[in-house]
């Protein structure tokens, strides 16, 4: 190996550890760093899918992803709030949130995707009384002077309980510059997300995954700048190209996957090529307009320019077609639907998707995970098995 | 045509076969192959040193290979071109060894699986082992080490076995305690054998009855090197209503590496086809 190639995989290395410390950073000491670097700076924690991180951002706080406790988590008292048949993702929540390792965050936002994730909202409200909860209450209908009016009454809320927190007015020119804060991240999530699409050897899944969870931990700014530096030393590693299947990947897009998981993914012979990963990152698709009303801007962006997900309604009734379009236009060979175990959003979804994908004749194969899933290898089999069948006997 | 490699890093050793694909099953020939055990060493200087010796064996050098095929445990090589599945190259890997063969019986360190497959080598079904070692090749060598037997000498010994002593065929802990009682009571080394390979016979051949298999079955993986498996699989092959003829190959403990590389071979063909297809599209 060159020394220049050897240099360049050292710096994407350090990038990757770096984001790895930050994914393994469950009691949040970065977002308590962040906070002692000024005067009366506080965080605000939220649940998947979807907040507008540009509202927290304008209010002078630090947005901060909490995405659940992973693998490296022990549940003692969050088994002790839920019943059997719920997802485990809000169980690590309270386990942490119970234990003080949230005490980082001066409040909490919890958006409207499902029964669980409300009522830990009001779990919330109860046990930990000193702090801002939030139930953000995201607009189902899609008509600009209904959903939308309602969505911008509910941005203002929110804008003015935080910025109570922090003492900074959200006007809107502070609105605008963090619209376009974010606008800027989007365009580097999009190159990475092309890097994928294109090129997936380059950009190694797990990398991939760690830097978009990198993004619930740290301020945009340095975000951004730090998706750009990985995207442009990874298309100068030379990192080999295997011979692996294209694969999208559905249903994680609220508790997330183990890394071990994602590993073994890739290592089974699948190239991840789109997936709802860490959704809440890239929901809004494109850049919001910094020039009008900012407010109008986040509500246009919801409503009109938001990725589908399981928890949104399908107001025009083409979520179907589009999913298969997608898969089509990023030459996916299969889909694999991985959804966590008693998700109802990803299970009450998938069939639908399925058949969508039968009638259009794209393969597919389907197992759940839990965060906390620690054997790999009968998924290893099923994900090395469907690769086989596509790299031998199908299109792949 | 492409020369090909395929490397099956397996639990307890690591096994690399170099080929040559023709242009019809009955061209493929193999040009050279290594078997090595990884006793506690690491990993990836055991498949280094498999890797040179086959390749040597074939008078080839890494760089003339058209894919490195990788199986087993090998999806951790980073040199690899592409991976494959166990079951999707012992099925290949046991065609080549056996054109007449529609089924396989693979038993490894830690998994037995049989797989039923057509003329091309695709599995049309398969049955495995839950994750229990008692139908595997962990087992027989822990209980050759408690006998302080050779592995070379365990399938010799075994066919010697007359009274054959019962031994657990659910659990491989409990059938280690079976067999320390069975020294203390003083039975034979042959006949605790014979007993070990009956049992593991018995697990073996319900997995084989599962797939609905008759015909040429071959038997692939690090046990099919054991003579004394062999002949006790035989046996109780005999006794299903579905004729079946177990068949061993000098080559069977390669079969995984051998079907890697052939695999390896078909998709360096098809994406060669992919590319001139888009070059000519493209023009």
């Amino acid at each position: 190996m060159s020394t220049a190639l050897a240099e360049t995989s050292e710096k994407l290395l350090a990038l990757s550890r770096r984001a790895e410390s930050l994914y393994d950073d469950l009691d949040l000491r970065a977002v308590t760093e962040w906070k002692s670097r000024g005067k009366n700076r506080r965080a605000i924690g939220f649940l998947p899918i979807y907040v507008p991180r540009e509202i927290i951002h304008a209010a002078g706080a630090l947005p901060v992803g909490l995405m659940g406790g992973a693998d490296r988590v022990e549940i003692v008292r969050g088994d002790s709030y839920f019943q059997s048949y719920i997802c485990h993702l809000p169980r690590s929540v309270i386990e942490l949130a119970v234990g003080g390792r949230m005490d980082a965050c001066d409040g909490f936002l919890f958006p409207s995707i499902c029964d669980v994730i409300r009522n830990l909202s009001g779990m919330f409200k109860m046990l930990l009384p000193g702090k801002y909860v939030h139930y953000v209450d995201l607009p189902q209908n899609f008509d600009t002077a209904l959903g939308g009016r309602f969505y911008i009454s509910e941005l203002k809320l929110m804008a003015r309980d935080i910025g109570n927190l922090t003492g900074v007015e959200v006007t809107d020119d502070r609105l605008r510059a963090s619209l376009a804060a974010y606008n800027e991240n989007r365009v580097a999530l999009r190159r990475l997300l092309h890097a994928r699409r294109d090129r997936p050897w380059e950009v190694p899944t797990l990398d991939y995954y760690l830097l978009l969870r990198a993004g619930y931990m740290l301020p945009v700014e340095e975000h951004t700048a730090m998706v750009n530096e990985y995207v442009e030393l990874a298309a100068q590693a030379g990192r080999p190209r295997m011979d692996n299947i294209r694969v999208a990947v559905r249903g994680a897009f609220c508790e997330q996957p183990p890394l071990g998981l994602l590993r073994t993914l890739e290592r089974a012979g699948c190239y991840v090529v789109d997936d709802d990963f860490v959704l809440g990152s890239r929901f809004i698709e494109q850049d919001l307009d910094v020039h009008g009303d900012p407010w109008d801007a986040l509500a246009q962006g919801f409503m009109h320019h938001s990725l589908p997900a399981a928890s949104k309604y399908d107001q025009r009734r083409t979520k179907h077609a589009d999913f298969v379009k997608r898969v089509r236009d990023y030459r996916a060979d299969g889909v694999i639907f991985m959804a966590p175990s008693f998700c109802d959003p990803a299970l009450l979804e998938q069939p639908m998707l399925q058949k969508a994908l039968e009638d259009a004749d794209i393969p597919f194969t389907a197992f759940k995970y839990s965060e906390d899933t620690g054997q790999f290898q009968v998924i290893r089999e099923q994900a090395g098995t469907f690769a086989d069948a596509l790299k031998l006997w199908g299109n792949a | 045509m492409a020369i090909t490699a395929g490397v099956d890093v397996g639990t307890g050793a690591v096994k690399v076969a170099v080929m040559r694909a023709g242009d019809s099953c009955a061209r493929d020939e193999l040009l050279g192959s290594y078997f090595e055990r990884i006793r506690r060493r690491d990993v990836m200087s055991v498949v280094d040193e498999c890797f040179e010796a086959a390749l040597k064996q074939a008078g080839l050098r890494k760089d003339q290979l058209d894919y490195i095929a990788t199986t087993g445990e090998g999806d951790m090589i980073p040199w690899r071109t592409g991976h494959f599945y166990g079951m999707t190259t012992h099925a290949r890997g046991a065609l080549f060894l056996d054109p007449k063969a529609r089924g396989a019986i693979d038993v490894g360190a830690l998994h037995a699986r049989a797989m039923r497959f057509d003329e091309h080598g695709r599995v049309l079904e398969y049955r495995m082992t839950s994750q229990c070692a008692s139908g595997s090749g962990q087992f027989v060598e822990n209980i050759a080490r408690y006998l302080g037997v050779s592995l070379d000498d365990v399938g010799p010994l075994s066919q010697k076995g007359t009274k054959p002593e019962r031994v657990s065929g659910i659990c491989a802990v409990l059938a280690e305690t079976d067999v320390i009682n069975m020294v203390s009571r003083g039975i034979s080394t042959p006949d605790i054998l014979r007993g070990i390979h009956d049992s593991i016979s018995v697990r073996l051949a319900g997995l084989i009855r599962g797939i609905k298999i008759s015909g040429v079955l071959m038997i692939t993986g690090g046990l099919a090197a054991d003579s004394g498996l062999v002949a006790a699989l035989k046996d109780k092959l005999k006794d299903g209503a579905a004729a079946i003829e177990l068949r061993q190959h000098a080559l069977s403990v390669h079969a995984g590496a051998i079907g890697a590389a052939l695999w390896g071979a078909f998709r360096h063909g098809k994406l060669a086809k992919e590319t001139e297809a888009a070059h000519a599209g493209g023009t």
